[in-house]
């Protein structure tokens, strides 16, 4: 009873919900932004920091031209 | 024409969002730094051919991406197979039945083909919309949207799957086998 089909419930609903099938009412959506998001909080290690920092130092003097 | 102070800040803004496209696409985390790093490095290179107005993420994501492929190319698609994604894979068994954590997702994420893998990823996680996605892979709007429908088929057989008790190490197994053979 309980049990709905996924497939049937996404297939026969036209609303916006079609249109984002990877919507918040989707469980994949859900998941897979809980897992980038998890990605993207992740902490940024200082590597990048200082390699930008000497990809700057790098750069040619804009007055030596 | 030295780089400028906002296009460095820009830089350092995307490095989160990066990181995490780039695990995605590697399933590896010290791959994914250095993809990131390359990604950087590339981008501060050929800094005068970014078009400031345009978005800035879908370019560096478009220079990972390249950069991820063309080194898969010379490892020869070794890629697949490194330790990281193996221990991964092999985790989804001994998780609780029935609840679908982040864990067996991620294993679930882990078994797409990579063009798959990506293109959800970009429309479902990084924010793109088709027209971006298919900029960063180079491809027609309607491949992503194939990709992106398959992949999601795909991610709820396998985590159907992975949700019923009956569901063993052994089935796990065959297809860590099957993969690794191919």
């Amino acid at each position: 009873m309980t049990k709905k089909t996924s497939a049937e419930e996404a297939g026969t609903r036209r609303r916006p919900a079609m249109a984002d099938p990877l919507g918040p009412n989707s469980e994949i959506g859900r998941k897979l932004k809980q897992y980038y998001d998890d990605l993207v909080s992740d902490e940024v290690p200082d590597r990048f920091a200082s390699l930008l920092a000497k990809l700057e130092e790098a750069e040619p003097a804009p007055n030596k031209d | 024409m030295a780089v400028s102070a906002a296009f460095k800040a820009d830089l350092l803004g995307a490095i989160p969002s990066l990181r995490a496209f780039a695990v995605s696409l590697s399933q590896n985390a010290d791959r994914a730094d250095d993809l990131v790093q390359e990604t950087l490095v590339k981008a501060w290179d050929k800094h005068e051919s970014f078009q400031p107005g345009t978005n800035l993420k879908a370019w560096l994501f478009t220079i990972l991406r390249n950069e991820f492929y063309s080194q898969m190319r010379k490892r020869g698609r070794e890629v697949q197979d490194s330790d990281g994604l193996m221990t991964a894979r092999l985790a989804v068994h001994p998780s609780q039945h029935g609840q679908l954590d982040l864990k067996d997702f991620r294993a679930a994420l882990e078994q797409l083909p990579e063009d798959q893998r990506e293109a959800i990823i970009l429309i479902g996680a990084s924010g793109f919309s088709y027209e971006e996605a298919a900029e960063i892979c180079n491809c027609a709007v309607g491949t992503i949207k194939s990709r992106v429908s398959r992949a999601r088929t795909r991610l709820q057989d396998i985590l159907k799957i992975s949700g019923e008790a009956d569901f063993g190490p052994d089935a796990i197994a065959t297809q860590v086998m099957g993969s690794s053979a191919a």
